[in-house]
C-alpha cells in the first residue's frame, strides 16, 4: 500500500523533471520544478512511514493505547515530517522569488520563451 | 576562557550578521549609508566571536554546543549541534573577515545607490555570510540543509538585484533553476540517509556508516555531493556560475566566488570525510574526476572569453576543480593544500573582481576587445590585478604557490601521476587567460584617450590593500600558515573519529599532524617558471590564431538555456549515483 505512495512520488518527480527539461516555458519550467517539489515530501511523508502505526502525539491517545504505549509503541517518525514543514515553508519562498523573477522577465523581453533569454552563452 | 564558556559563544558569529540583515531594511530609513556601515560593524563583530575561539580550537580542539542544551543521550542525539573544528573555524573566519572587507569596499564604489537598494543589499549580503559561517560550523546535515537554503534565497536576490539590467533578470532565472534542483538533491540525500540510519548529527552519521555502506547510503552521499557541487560550481553543474557572474556588481561577484562556493566544497568535504569516510565508496575517484573536468574546461572556457568578469569566473570553476583534486588527494598534504588554497582563492579571487568591478564601474565597459592602456590610468587597480594574477599562477612569494605545491606534492605523494599532469596543464591555461586579459585590459596600446576622471575612494583603497596584504602574508608565512592553520584544519578531516568524539562529548582534542613543506623546493621553482614562460608562449600565440575547434565545441555546449544546463546538472547526478551505488 505504501509501495503506491513511493510509485506516485516518482511519477510525479518525473513528470516535473520533464516539463524542467523540455518546456521553455518559464512559468511551466516553475511549475515542474514545484511538482518535483510536491512529489519530495510525498517521499519523505512515505519514507516517515511505519506499517499500522499512528501520530506521534502523547495527549489523548487512540482507543486502546496509553501515552505510554506510544512512546514504546509503533509510531510514524515526527523527524522526516519536520524535515517537510521545514521545506514546504522554503519551497513557498523560492517559488515566490522565482515568479517575481519570472513576471520581470517577461516585462523586459516580453516572452516567457527561455530559448530566446540567453544573450549569455559560451 | 573556561572550554563551556567558549562553546555556549558559538551561535553568536552566526546570529549576530542574521541581527544586522534584519536590522538593515528599516536602519536605512534612518540613514542611507547606515545599513552598510552597521553590516561592516556586525561582519567584524562575528569575527572577534571567531577569533576568540580561534587560539583553543586551532591548537586542535573541537569545541561543541547543542542548541537548547538538548546534549547528546547514550550517544543518541536530537538537538541541533554546533561544533568548532579547525577546519570549519578557519573557513568560518575567512568568511567574515572577507566579507567585512567587501563591505567597506560597498560603501564607496556602491554608495550611490538610494535607501531601499543599499539596505535590501546589506541584507541580503549579511545573509549569505550568516549563512556560510553556519554551514562552516553546523555539525548537523538537516541544518546544513537549511544554512544551503538561507545561501541560496540570498544568492537569488544578490544575482537579481539589478533589476533594471536584462542580464541580471536571464542570470538570477538560471541559479534559480538549478540551486532548486540541487536543494531537491540535498534533501533527498538528506531524508534518505536518516531514513536510513535515523541519525542527522555528524558524529552519530560516522558512528553508523562506520561499519558498511548499504545501497540508500550511496545514493544519498551521491545527491549530496551533486547538491553541493552545484554550489561550489563543479562541473557539469556549473551552468548559472559565469551567466551570475557576468551580470553581478563587483563586490557580489567577490562574495560568489570568494565565500558562497567555499559553502559547497566544505560542505562536500565534510560529508566525504568526516560522515561517510573514505574507505567504503568510490568517491575519491568521482571527486578527482569531476575535479580534473572542472580545472581544465574552466581554464580552456576562461581562455576564451572577451567578458572580463566572465573570464574570472570560469577561472573560478577551474580553482575549485584544483581545490576538489587536492581533496581527492585524500592525503595530509593534498587536504591541507585544498583547504589553504580554499582560503587563498577566496583572498585572490575577491582581489580579482573587485579590481573588475571597479574597471568595469568606472569606465562602463566589460568586455576585454574595447579596453586597453588601463595600467596608466588607473595604477592601484592594475597592480591590485597583477598581484591576483601572480597570486593565481603560484608565484613565489604570493599566496597560491604554497597551496599549489602542497597539492601538488600530495598527488604525488599519492602516485597521481595523471592528475598532477592534468593539473599543470589546467594551470598553465589558467595562467594564459589571466595574461591575455592583463595584456588586453592594462598594458595594450589604445588608440582613443578614456573620459572619465576620478580618484580612489578610501574604502576601495582599503579593500584593495587589506586583500592584497592577506595575499602576501599567506604566501611570505606559508610554512607558519601551513603548521598553525591549515594542519590542524586537515587533520580534522583526515581523523573524523576524534571529531565526532569532540561532536559528541562537547570537546576533544585532535591528534597533531606535521605536514613537510620545503619552500624553495627546485623542482616546484622549476615547475613554476616552466608554466610562466609556456603560458607566456601560450597566450601569445592565443592573440593570434583563429579559435580552435576544442573552444569553439565547447562554446556551443554553454547554448546559455535553462533547459540545457538542468539537463547537465541531472545528468551528472545521476553518473555520480550510479558511481558511487555500483563502484
Amino acid at each position: 500500500m505504501i509501495v503506491v505512495n513511493y510509485l506516485a512520488a516518482v511519477a510525479l518527480l518525473c513528470i516535473g523533471l520533464y516539463a524542467v527539461l523540455t518546456r521553455r516555458n518559464m512559468i511551466k519550467m516553475v511549475m515542474g520544478l514545484s511538482l518535483m517539489e510536491a512529489s519530495t515530501y510525498l517521499f519523505m511523508i512515505s519514507l516517515a512511514y511505519r506499517s499500522g502505526s499512528t501520530a506521534p502525539v502523547l495527549l489523548s491517545p487512540p482507543p486502546g493505547q496509553s501515552a505510554g504505549s506510544l512512546v514504546h509503541g509503533n509510531v510514524a517518525d515526527p523527524v522526516l515530517q519536520n524535515f517537510c514543514l521545514t521545506a514546504v515553508v522554503i519551497g513557498v519562498a523560492v517559488t515566490a522569488v522565482f515568479l517575481s523573477v519570472v513576471v520581470r522577465i517577461a516585462q523586459h523581453y516580453r516572452t516567457l520563451d527561455a530559448g530566446q533569454v540567453r544573450e549569455m552563452r559560451g | 576562557m573556561s572550554q563551556a564558556a567558549l562553546a555556549s559563544l558559538l551561535p553568536l558569529p552566526v546570529a549576530i550578521p542574521l541581527c544586522g540583515a534584519a536590522a538593515a531594511p528599516l536602519l536605512a530609513r534612518l540613514s542611507r549609508k547606515l545599513p552598510v556601515i552597521v553590516s561592516v560593524a556586525a561582519l567584524a563583530g562575528s569575527a572577534a566571536v571567531l577569533l576568540l575561539e580561534a587560539p583553543s580550537v586551532l591548537r586542535g580542539r573541537v569545541i561543541a554546543h547543542y542548541m537548547g542544551h538538548w546534549t547528546p543521550v547514550h550517544g543518541q542525539v536530537l538537538g541541533i549541534a554546533f561544533a568548532a573544528d579547525p577546519f570549519g573555524l578557519l573557513l568560518a573566519l575567512a568568511a567574515a573577515v572577507i566579507g567585512a572587507i567587501l563591505m567597506l569596499y560597498t560603501l564607496s564604489e556602491l554608495g550611490g545607490l538610494g535607501p531601499r537598494e543599499l539596505g535590501g543589499y546589506a541584507c541580503l549580503f549579511q545573509l549569505l555570510i550568516a549563512a556560510v559561517i553556519g554551514a562552516a560550523l553546523t555539525a548537523d546535515l538537516f541544518n546544513l540543509f537549511v544554512w544551503f537554503e538561507v545561501a541560496a534565497l540570498s544568492s537569488f536576490g544578490l544575482a537579481g538585484f539589478f533589476l533594471e539590467r536584462p542580464l541580471a533578470l536571464e542570470a538570477a532565472f538560471k541559479i534559480l533553476v538549478l540551486t532548486t534542483l540541487a536543494s531537491f538533491a540535498v534533501f533527498i540525500g538528506a531524508g534518505l540517509l536518516y531514513a536510513e540510519t535515523g541519525a542527522l548529527n555528524f558524529a552519530q552519521l560516522h558512528g553508523s556508516l562506520a561499519g558498511h555502506i548499504t545501497t540508500p547510503d550511496a545514493i544519498a552521499l551521491g545527491l549530496l555531493v551533486a547538491g553541493f557541487g552545484t554550489k561550489a560550481g563543479l562541473v557539469p553543474f556549473h551552468g548559472w556560475l559565469p551567466d551570475v557572474h557576468t551580470a553581478a556588481p563587483g563586490p557580489v561577484n567577490a562574495l560568489f566566488s570568494g565565500i558562497m562556493d567555499s559553502l559547497g566544497v566544505l560542505a562536500i568535504a565534510r560529508i566525504v570525510f568526516q560522515v561517510y569516510g573514505t574507505a567504503h565508496t568510490p568517491v575519491l575517484g568521482l571527486l578527482m574526476t569531476l575535479g580534473l573536468i572542472s580545472a581544465l574546461l574552466g581554464a580552456i572556457m576562461a581562455l576564451a572569453q572577451d567578458d572580463l568578469k566572465r573570464l574570472l569566473a570560469y577561472d573560478t570553476i577551474s580553482q575549485v576543480g584544483i581545490i576538489v583534486v587536492g581533496l581527492a588527494a585524500g592525503n595530509a598534504a593534498g587536504i591541507a593544500g585544498a583547504i589553504y588554497h580554499l582560503v587563498n582563492h577566496a583572498l585572490f579571487k575577491s582581489l580579482l573582481f573587485l579590481a573588475a568591478g571597479t574597471i568595469v564601474h568606472r569606465t562602463g565597459l566589460t568586455k576585454l576587445s574595447q579596453m586597453g592602456g588601463l595600467a596608466r590610468h588607473m595604477p592601484v587597480v592594475a597592480a591590485a590585478f597583477m598581484l591576483g594574477v601572480a597570486s593565481i599562477a603560484g608565484v613565489p612569494p604570493f599566496n597560491g604557490y604554497v597551496s599549489l605545491s602542497l597539492i601538488h606534492q600530495g598527488l604525488q605523494d599519492g602516485h597521481e601521476t595523471v592528475p598532477y599532469v592534468l593539473t599543470l596543464v589546467a594551470q598553465v591555461i589558467t595562467l594564459a587567460a589571466l595574461g591575455r586579459a592583463a595584456w588586453l585590459a592594462f598594458f595594450r596600446r589604445r588608440a582613443e584617450d578614456y573620459k572619465w576622471r576620478d580618484t580612489l575612494r578610501p574604502g576601495m583603497l582599503a579593500g584593495f590593500a587589506s586583500l592584497g596584504a592577506c595575499c602576501v602574508a599567506f604566501g611570505v608565512a606559508g610554512p607558519v600558515v601551513l603548521r598553525r592553520l591549515m594542519a590542524p584544519a586537515a587533520s580534522s578531516l583526515l581523523h573524523p573519529g576524534q571529531y565526532a568524539a569532540g561532536v559528541l562529548s562537547g570537546s576533544a582534542k585532535l591528534a597533531a599532524l606535521r605536514i613537510p613543506f620545503d619552500y624553495f623546493s627546485p623542482a616546484e621553482l622549476v615547475s613554476v617558471a616552466v608554466s610562466v614562460a609556456v603560458a607566456a608562449i601560450l597566450a601569445w600565440g592565443y592573440l593570434r590564431i583563429r579559435e580552435p575547434l576544442v573552444i569553439r565545441a565547447l562554446r556551443a555546449i554553454h547554448t546559455g538555456s535553462a533547459n540545457d544546463y538542468a539537463a547537465y546538472a541531472i545528468a551528472g547526478t545521476l553518473a555520480a549515483i550510479a558511481v558511487l551505488s555500483l563502484g
